[in-house]
């Protein structure tokens, strides 16, 4: 018995890693979902929002990659839902160079199923490199920043750009973010400065890091990870599901909330027995 | 010579953007804008050395078939290609169709995915052999580690009697705990930060600058 | 060079010291920008354009056909009404602590009549209808240089409740502002010819009754720059004119804030300390340094390599040079690739950014040369292997299969690309020395490597490991300032819990 609970301590990585694919597969084959709850950091994105008029503009930040996908794509696509539902203007930048190529066919298809027009509903100004001094020219001069949007229209003479300088003139600011540059720039760099109101969707790593931003109400909201993004989801499609633009929308991270419940279960899992099977194994001398 | 001028002027250089932080005049803030934009084109200058670099290592080893010399093939293969579609493409190489995007959506997108997905792997083998109960210390960040994954996910609150309290549990672990761990992490990182550059702006750091003597 | 570096951190002292009274102006004349009570005058009291060149109105009227009214033949012919514009305290100044090319526009208690207008018969302008209630739809400034006749508006129109603007120049000097409130009121719409109205424009004010023009000017020169071609255009604003008042740009030196100045006298004091403890290393005295672990495992690790023959695998982050963490990672690497030559063992350098390839390059040649070994240093160990973040995780991995390194140090900025390096080096059998002031990849490294180093002690591991007094001094000068920060912290909690903000209202920095 000891024996074997000393080769399960030192098994083979490998075993562990057909356990975790088995835990990811059978929900994504077979999903088991259990209801949740939503946080106050995401209902306090999702009350911001709702606060919002119709004709009002936000500025969103996309900054992630192919590999954040599943923990913020979900986000991303029902914050467009629920921008345009309340027919409130986006104008949208990137810092990641691999994002525009992901962002912005979401971005368009989301706008035509809400019959929104670009230029005049929704602008896409494309990826400026220079990370943090990228944002602190966000900051002084947005159209300096993007003379062209993405479609090579002059951003200046974009009609959804009337009246919006620099992002100190809109009155709210979306950080998707995945990393660097990304939430904690913008919070560094032009928050405090300008006393922006700016919420982020983050990766489940990343959103310990910006509670304490969020404590100190620089961020007036934070959606860490996929739960973050499968609630956030959970508010608008409870809201807006009548809405024609949303008559093809589906939720993404609430089902899959199922691969995390086994997939967390399973780390649990194992851990525990790891550790049952150390306290059993352990000599005198390891105290 | 050949270290002093570069002490010189980093020591200038330095100096002058931390004045920028306190000093508002037009001309100072054109002049850091600047230096700051030399040090973007640096930096994608810097960008045809790495190219040239990556040939140079991996060229070779192509040539005398050393070990793995296949990979180090397709790399220069897909660096080849990759580099021609995107000229070829030019401005239009994101929009639909174009075989640089293709390339995007068909291999990047998918490799990118792919090496993150491992992460789920590795933490699992790395969360059973770290996470063991060896003293106090270990056997907090254990049970911390174990409520707050339980509780981040539906099934933690689904659990009878302690479920709907989890969630609370684990924002107080998050907000309090954590929040004053990373406070002080933040706080320290940035003193240190801020001696390191002193000491590189004011000279005492030298082993940065290269050359033959200390 | 000592002394040099000595004085010369004193002369930024010397000139920051000085008063902020060095503000760059365009003249000796500080008198403060004329606040001007902008009671604009009744229409009637308007004195009428007189211009003897001035077509009568009526001639006007019969010479344009193609003056209509769309959608409604049957309109009224009342006159335009229009009370009076009043806007109180309209001053320009420029802010304090400005870059010398701001200026700050304020008012208040802006209050804007109600408007009927006239019918299609008499009218010129044509506007869009808009909601029957909203009278004003904003307000519009306009600027013009001192030497200079033209008026140019400001950005885009200002929502009717703005009560203030900052206005970036392209130069310092003198400007003149006016400030219009436009309206589009009515619900007629009108077209117009515009030769006619080139030639109606100096006479408006007769054509146009009740209706004071000269700012319509401005607004319809800037909204139809060719008025002289023959084409029809349509109309959007129709506005009054304030009068103009003058502002200077004021360009400082300093920001003379409390928080700034607070943070200034932490960086000298840092400054300082660092160079009090210098003097005193240098006189001989010891200054204890507590173990770090991690840190003497990189000798024992470089040690390990040397006898099993193997490489040493340096990883400096994936972040940009400008990074503190990449900084402080070269330095380190300067230390570490000394050690490796003295030991005649191999190091390979993985870098994702280009840049940072070029500096490691130059860093370990410099170590080995240091070291007395320089016909070891082999270039192609020091690899620039991709700038995508798993690209180079996938690299960095194949490299340490392959050439199957015994010791990997990392040191530098990381991110997600963390845990999978350090656990196919655990694959490997390699022991591991991290070492990341990024709070969000600590845990993986200490789930997975042997040793790590939190936030701060990245910075102490080059001062650590070239016991170089001066170094060493800096480790001490930065531990006193953190005890300072402690205090304060406490202090600052103790008094913000009893109300007084004093400390956290010290160091507030806003711009």
């Amino acid at each position: 018995m000891r024996n074997a609970l000393i080769r399960f301590q030192n098994m083979d990585r490998r075993w562990i890693f057909l356990g975790m694919a088995l835990s990811i597969m059978i929900p994504l084959l077979y999903p088991i979902n259990f209801p949740f709850k939503v946080d106050q950091r995401v209902q306090a994105i999702y009350d911001r929002i709702e606060e919002l008029e119709a004709g009002d503009t936000v500025f969103i930040s996309a900054d992630f990659d192919p590999a954040s996908r599943p923990e913020l794509e979900p986000f991303y696509r029902a914050n467009l839902h629920h921008l345009f539902a309340k027919d409130v203007k986006i104008v949208m930048g990137s810092l990641w160079p691999y994002a525009p190529p992901m962002v912005r066919p979401w971005l368009d298809n989301i706008a035509k199923e809400h019959g929104k027009v670009e230029g005049e509903d929704y602008a896409f100004l494309g990826f400026k490199a220079g990370n943090e001094l990228a944002i602190k020219l966000f900051a002084d001069d947005l159209v300096k920043a993007f003379p062209s949007d993405a479609s090579g229209k002059k951003t200046a003479e974009l009609p959804v750009m009337k009246g919006f300088r620099s992002l100190k003139d809109f009155g709210l600011i979306i950080s998707v973010s995945a990393g660097f540059p990304g939430t904690k720039e913008y919070v560094l760099q032009v928050q405090g400065q300008y006393g922006l109101e700016i919420a982020s969707a983050t990766t489940a790593v990343s959103a310990p890091d910006y509670v304490p931003y969020y404590k100190s109400k620089q961020l007036f909201g934070l959606s860490g990870g996929m739960p973050g993004s499968a609630q956030y989801e959970k508010l608008v499609f409870a809201d807006y599901r009548d809405d024609p633009g949303l008559s093809k929308a589906k939720e993404m991270a609430g089902p899959a909330q199922s691969v995390l419940n086994m997939g967390h279960l399973f780390i649990v899992l194992l851990i525990v027995c790891g550790n049952v099977a150390f306290f059993l194994t352990r000599t005198p001398k390891e105290d | 010579m050949k270290r002093t001028i570069p002490l010189i002027v980093g020591f200038i250089i330095g100096v002058v953007m931390i004045g920028e932080f306190f000093i508002p005049h037009y001309r100072y803030r054109a002049m850091t804008a600047e230096f700051l934009e030399w040090g973007l084109i640096l930096g994608a200058g810097a960008f045809i050395l790495g190219l040239v670099n990556l040939v140079q290592v991996n060229l070779p080893k192509v040539q005398r078939r050393e070990t793995d010399w296949q990979y180090k093939a397709a790399m220069l293969v897909a660096l080849v290609i990759t580099l021609i579609v995107g000229f070829a493409a030019g401005e239009s190489r994101q929009a639909d169709g174009q075989t640089f995007k293709w390339i995007y959506d068909y291999a990047f997108t998918p490799l990118n995915a792919t090496m993150f997905a491992l992460l789920a792997f590795y933490i699992a083998s790395a969360a059973f052999r770290a996470f063991r109960a060896r003293n106090m210390e270990a056997t907090v960040l254990l049970a911390a580690a174990i409520l707050v994954m339980i509780a981040r996910v539906p099934i933690g609150e689904s659990i009878p009697v302690i479920g709907d309290y989890l969630p609370q549990f684990m924002n107080w672990i998050m907000d309090v705990p954590n929040t004053a761990a990373r406070r002080a992490i933040f706080i320290g990182a940035a003193l240190g930060a801020i001696a390191t550059g002193l000491r590189v702006i004011l000279g005492m750091e030298r082993s940065h600058l290269g050359g033959g003597e200390s | 060079m000592k002394r040099l570096s000595i004085w010369t951190l004193l002369l930024p002292l010397l000139v920051l010291t000085s008063p902020d009274a060095w503000a760059d102006t365009p003249n000796t004349d500080d008198a403060p920008a004329p606040e001007a009570n902008e009671r604009v005058p009744e229409p009637s009291e308007q004195a009428p354009n007189d211009d003897a060149s001035a077509p009568a109105a009526e001639e006007l009227v019969e010479d344009q056909p193609d003056a209509k009214a769309l959608g409604d033949e049957q309109a009224e012919h009342s006159p335009i009404q229009i009370d009076s514009f009043t806007v109180d305290s309209f001053t320009v100044k420029a802010p304090k602590h400005g870059t010398g090319r701001k200026l700050s526009l304020k008012w208040d208690n802006v209050e804007f009549p109600n408007f009927t207008f006239d019918d299609a018969s008499r009218l010129f302008f044509q506007w869009i209808t808009v909601e029957p209630n909203k009278d004003l739809v904003g307000l519009r400034v306009l600027r013009r240089s001192n030497d200079s006749k033209d008026w140019a508006p400001i950005g885009d129109l200002l929502p009717p409740e703005t009560i203030s603007l900052e206005d970036k120049l392209s130069k310092p000097g003198s400007w003149d502002y006016k400030l219009i409130g436009v309206y589009t009121p009515g619900k007629r719409e009108y077209e117009l010819t515009f030769t006619r109205l080139a030639q109606a424009w100096v006479g408006t004010q007769e054509v146009i009754q009740g209706v004071r023009l000269n700012s319509e000017l401005f607004e319809l020169l800037f909204q139809f720059p060719s008025l002289l071609e023959e084409e029809t255009r349509r109309a959007t604003t129709l506005g009054l004119s304030s009068d103009s008042v003058t502002g200077k740009t004021k360009a400082y030196f300093l920001i003379a804030k409390k928080a700034h100045m607070m943070l200034l006298g932490l960086v000298v004091l840092v400054g300082f300390l660092m160079m009090y403890y210098t003097r005193r290393a240098q006189r001989g005295e010891e200054i204890y340094i507590r173990r770090i672990p991690g840190i003497d495992a990189i000798e024992e690790g470089i040690g390990r390599s040397t006898e099993m023959g193997k490489p040493v695998l340096y990883v400096p982050g994936i972040d940009d040079l400008q990074d503190i963490q990449t900084i402080a990672s070269m330095l380190i690497l300067g230390q570490v690739s000394k050690t490796v030559a003295e030991y005649q063992s191999d190091l390979i350098v993985s870098c994702c950014i280009p840049i940072v390839r070029e500096v490691a390059d130059e860093v370990v040649r410099a170590g080995y040369y240091q070291a007395g070994h320089p016909d070891a240093f082999n270039a192609a160990n020091v690899r620039f292997i991709a700038s995508d973040q798993f690209a180079f995780c996938a690299g960095t991995n194949g490299i340490m299969l392959r050439e199957k390194p015994s010791t990997n140090i990392y040191f530098g900025r990381f991110f997600a690309e963390s845990l999978i390096l350090a656990e196919t080096g655990f694959v490997n059998r390699s022991i591991q020395i991290a070492g990341t002031a990024e709070a969000t990849q600590l845990p993986f490294f200490i789930a997975a490597c042997d040793y790590t180093l939190i936030g701060e002690e990245l910075f102490a591991v080059s001062a650590y490991l070239s016991k170089d007094p001066r170094l060493v001094s800096s480790l001490k000068a930065s531990d006193i300032i953190k005890v300072i920060c402690v205090v304060a912290l406490i202090a600052g909690t103790v008094l913000a819990s009893m109300g007084d903000t004093f400390l956290i209202d010290l160091f507030k920095i806003r711009e």
